[in-house]
């Protein structure tokens, strides 16, 4: 029980921290970011990902597909590929993947990079030098991802889908039209939107949970206080895409 | 050096010769049981909660999303059939596998970079303790052996958290997603499952470890690695399913 209780504590001191943090990050959030950085971590974060994601969708998608296909064929329901695709690969497997891919190479690269630059008393020295780390540091990397993860979402779900038809036709040898008419019928550009959507507040956590990690490690902890930042921010991150991504699908589908 | 291929050429032998070396660790002694044991204790502590709150979720999801398009055919009573099997085969192997990635993978490979930064891993080559065998397998042998019993009871929680959002929330009848629980699943998926599951916690150990061991560079090389290893093994993880996947259906399995 006391292991419980230790751990119940430790997780409350966790969550009233992150609230500080949250509430100094938003407030230089919403100053204008320094530009050039702006663009660097955008660019870092947004081309720096898309041959991860296509390669990682790709094979997600044909995944689906060929799953999807071998649950349906055995009733007989091969013609409702197209469906199944569409709905549970447009509304829900493709945005998802492409947060947790994401949450897992930039929300760790950012936990990791401010964590060296906490113990190795980088961002204590911009504190000398009269530079507010929260918005040097912080909030370029906040606004960068959160802008460039509703884009590869997009992109995501156009490269499922691509992969989808390629291994129902290709690989599967199932009707093109059918397939298509199936995925016209239960995806609209709405379902495309809510991607995006949902590509938003993804990115938005990943960022704000990577950066909590990453500025509060401890110098005293070393190299090991970089591993758990690190660690921590692409477990949290994964979770909290897969929960609100439930949210968020209940809330818009239902 | 710089040529990208050769370097790749390299990188496929290292890790070739790599598992060899680890084979030949796990076949003979000595071997570190108590450390195995310590650290298939912590995994699974570590992971429990991550593995539940991700694959709980996705089946209430599908659960939600089942209900809306099997309303359409009037065939909502084959809801439960559909979820059963695309959790049992699908969904719960592969997403457990990825949190056990996200977590045990990071924090292993986090943990040897450390030690490797640090010097302890040289510092136990010199008290004649193999660095492979005290560090490296026992992490091998914790993901394959945790990660499939993760997935039975990620399994059992995603029917748990499907059946909540289908028969109190959806509003389907209880019977009929009993009735059609187990009318498309068999004992067999649950074990392929498994057996993806440990094929895949295998992969993370041994990533985490060549990763963990190649760690250079201080603080900023730990980060790294963590990072490397997650990524890799997502890779490895999407891609081997899709090739089982494949595999599996023209077997007619």
């Amino acid at each position: 029980m006391g292991e419980i209780r230790t751990w119940v504590v430790e997780s409350l001191a966790m969550v009233r921290d992150f609230a500080v943090f949250m509430r100094r990050a938003l407030r230089a959030q919403m100053r204008p970011p320094p530009f050039g950085e702006l663009v660097r971590h955008a660019s870092d974060a947004g081309v720096g990902s898309v041959l991860l994601v296509t390669v990682l969708i790709t094979f997600t998608g044909m995944g689906l597909t060929v799953q999807g296909y071998s649950a349906f064929a055995k009733f007989g329901g091969e013609d409702m590929l197209g469906a199944f695709v569409g709905i549970g690969g447009v509304r829900e497997l493709y945005p998802v993947m492409a947060g947790i891919i994401v949450g897992a190479r930039i929300g760790a690269n950012l936990a990791a990079n401010l964590a060296t630059m906490q113990i190795s008393e980088q961002v204590e020295a911009l504190e000398v030098m009269g530079v507010d780390p929260m918005h040097y540091l912080v909030a370029p990397r906040l606004w960068a991802v959160t802008l460039m993860v509703p884009v590869l979402c997009a992109y995501a779900i156009a490269i499922g889908l691509g992969a989808s038809y390629f291994a129902a036709v290709a690989q599967l040898d199932l009707n093109g039209g059918t397939f298509i008419d199936q995925l016209r019928a239960n995806v609209q550009w709405s379902d495309l939107a809510a991607g995006v959507l949902k590509g938003l507040v993804f990115g938005w956590l990943v960022a704000c949970i990577a950066c909590f990690h990453g500025y509060s490690a401890k110098k005293r902890d070393g190299a090991e206080g970089v591993g758990i930042a690190t660690n921590r921010s692409i477990v949290q991150a994964a979770v909290a895409c897969i929960v609100f991504n439930m949210i968020m699908s209940a809330i818009m589908y239902i | 050096m710089s040529n990208p291929l050769v370097r790749a050429i390299e990188t496929i032998g290292a890790v070739f010769r790599f598992t060899l070396q680890l084979g030949r660790c796990i076949l003979t002694g000595p071997r570190y049981l108590r450390e195995t044991i310590r650290v298939m204790e912590l995994l699974a502590r570590r992971c429990l909660v991550p593995v539940g709150l991700a694959v709980a979720p996705v089946a209430g999801v599908i659960a939600l999303q089942g209900v809306q398009a099997f309303r359409e055919y009037g065939v909502e009573g084959l809801l439960s059939s559909m979820l059963a099997t695309s959790i049992l085969r699908q969904y719960s192997p592969t997403l457990a596998s990825i949190m056990v990635a996200a977590q045990a993978g990071s924090s292993i490979a986090a943990r040897i970079g450390t030690m490797k930064v640090r010097g302890q891993i040289d510092a136990l080559a010199v008290m004649s303790v193999d660095p492979l065998r005290y560090v490296v397998v026992p992490g091998l042998i914790a993901c394959m052996i945790v990660t499939p019993l993760l997935n039975v009871i990620a399994t059992f929680l995603g029917i748990v958290s499907g059946w909540f959002f289908a028969v109190p929330v959806a509003g389907i009848n209880d019977g009929a997603f009993f009735d059609n629980l187990y009318s498309q699943v068999s004992p067999l998926d649950l074990w392929i499952g498994m057996g993806k599951c440990a094929f895949y916690g295998a992969g993370v150990g041994l990533i985490a470890g060549y990763v963990g061991m190649a760690t250079s560079g201080g603080a900023a090389g730990v980060g790294r690695a963590a990072n490397r290893t997650v990524v890799y093994t997502i890779i490895l993880i999407l891609v081997a399913d899709f090739v089982i996947g494949t595999l599996l259906l023209n077997q007619g399995l």
